[in-house]
């Protein structure tokens, strides 16, 4: 009986430490995708945004770190590979996912390409991870007919991304990422682009990219600030534009 | 250079330049899905004709787009994919009246083959006639890249 009573304890507490390691193991979790802007609560959506520099990784001091071109499967039962570098564009890499929450509200915004208020040099490519790990049907429901996608690995592997959403911005005449973080809406992520933008400017020198640069990123700063094209706000208390 | 390999087709992208290999569903039940490749040096749009209709229209100066479209067993041993064997291209074979949809400042070339009992026709469209001994520069050695063996 003795015995039965030892054993019995002996259960018991490793019970109790495994479920305690497990709970705590849940809640490290929890809290490193709140960190990325992927919480269960749908109301923590607005939340400030959590774009950051890229601090744990090694990088030189030329920038951000090298790009890579992209290569894997599409939506559609096809193979698809799309160049980032040695193009005169820029590249916005959406890394987003199908079973993550905060990522719909991305796939909902870039059904409306119009409303993106993306710079006429950067072209939007989505990456999600291979099929086996994702939910392909998913996915065909969530993308834009004519949004570029691609499934691919590799790519994540490359661009080192932690979790989704995660956006890299890669410059094609100098294969090299420019800027990179991770947002809960839209507005965090051309906020990335803003500064992504001006500290490209800052690199290059004062001069770099003349003034159809400095216009785009006059733009975009606006943008960020739902100042669109025509906005009474432009044009002062005159409500004429100003010369 | 990129490789991609999909429904029997192999290749490699030159660099800058994207591709794409989808499979066309077959519409009657006796009909095999068929392989269609694009491959552009500039961004391919998504909604895109087998013969570049959406593409074309997108074309600047100096782009190139390339499609390889395979055809179904029937048309094995007809007069029309006689030649065997995948073609390299010379600029006398491009014309603005071998193009699928005219549009100003193109030139086009169609040509249909035969490889490994695979009947196909590759369409090529350059934006530019200055700009058509560069292209044929780096799209023959692309068709050199080719594997269309199952």
């Amino acid at each position: 009986m003795t015995a039965l009573v030892v054993v019995e304890t002996v259960v018991l507490v490793l019970l109790v430490v495994m479920v305690t390691g497990l709970l705590r193991s849940h809640g490290e979790i929890l809290r490193r995708l709140h960190a990325l802007g992927a919480g269960l609560d749908p109301d923590a959506v607005d939340a400030p945004a959590v774009l950051r520099p890229r601090g744990d990784l090694a990088r030189d001091h030329a920038g951000l770190g090298p790009a890579a071109d992209l290569a894997g499967e599409g939506l559609h039962d096809d193979a698809v590979s799309i160049p980032v570098i040695g193009v005169r564009h820029r590249t916005l890499l959406a890394f987003l996912s199908s079973g993550c929450l905060t990522c719909r509200g991305f796939w909902d915004s870039f059904a409306r390409p119009a409303t993106l208020g993306l710079p006429a040099d950067v072209r939007l490519v989505v990456v999600t991870k291979d099929a086996a790990e994702e939910s392909v049907r998913v996915l065909r429901d969530l993308a834009a007919p004519d949004l570029a996608v691609v499934m691919s690995n590799a790519a994540w592997e490359q661009y080192a991304v932690p979790g989704s959403p995660y956006f890299a911005l890669v410059d094609g005449s100098s294969a090299r990422v420019v800027g990179e973080g991770t947002g809960a809406t839209w507005a965090q992520v051309q906020s990335l682009l803003v500064h992504a933008t001006g500290d490209e400017e800052d690199r290059r020198g004062s001069s770099g990219g003349g003034a159809a640069a400095t216009e785009a990123r006059i733009d975009l700063e606006l943008l960020v600030q739902g100042i669109r094209p025509g906005d009474p706000r432009l044009y002062g208390s005159t409500g004429v534009p100003a010369s | 250079m990129t490789r991609l390999a999909a429904h029997g087709v192999g290749l490699e992208v030159p660099p800058g330049w994207e591709g794409r290999i989808v499979r066309r569903p077959s519409i009657h039940p006796a009909e095999q899905p068929r392989a269609v490749v694009h491959v552009a040096s500039f961004p391919l749009p998504e909604a895109r004709g087998d013969f570049g209709v959406g593409v074309t229209e997108l074309m600047r100066s100096g782009d190139v787009f390339l499609t390889l479209f395979e055809y179904g067993p029937e048309s094995l041993g007809t007069p029309l994919f006689a030649p065997v064997g995948i073609p390299q291209l010379t600029g006398a074979i491009f014309g603005s009246r071998r193009l699928q949809r005219t549009l100003p400042g193109q030139l086009g070339c169609q040509l249909f083959f035969t490889t490994d009992r695979r009947p196909f026709c590759l369409y090529v469209v350059v934006a530019g006639r200055l700009h058509l001994r560069s292209a044929l520069a780096q799209v023959n050695p692309f068709l050199e890249t080719l594997d269309l063996s199952r």
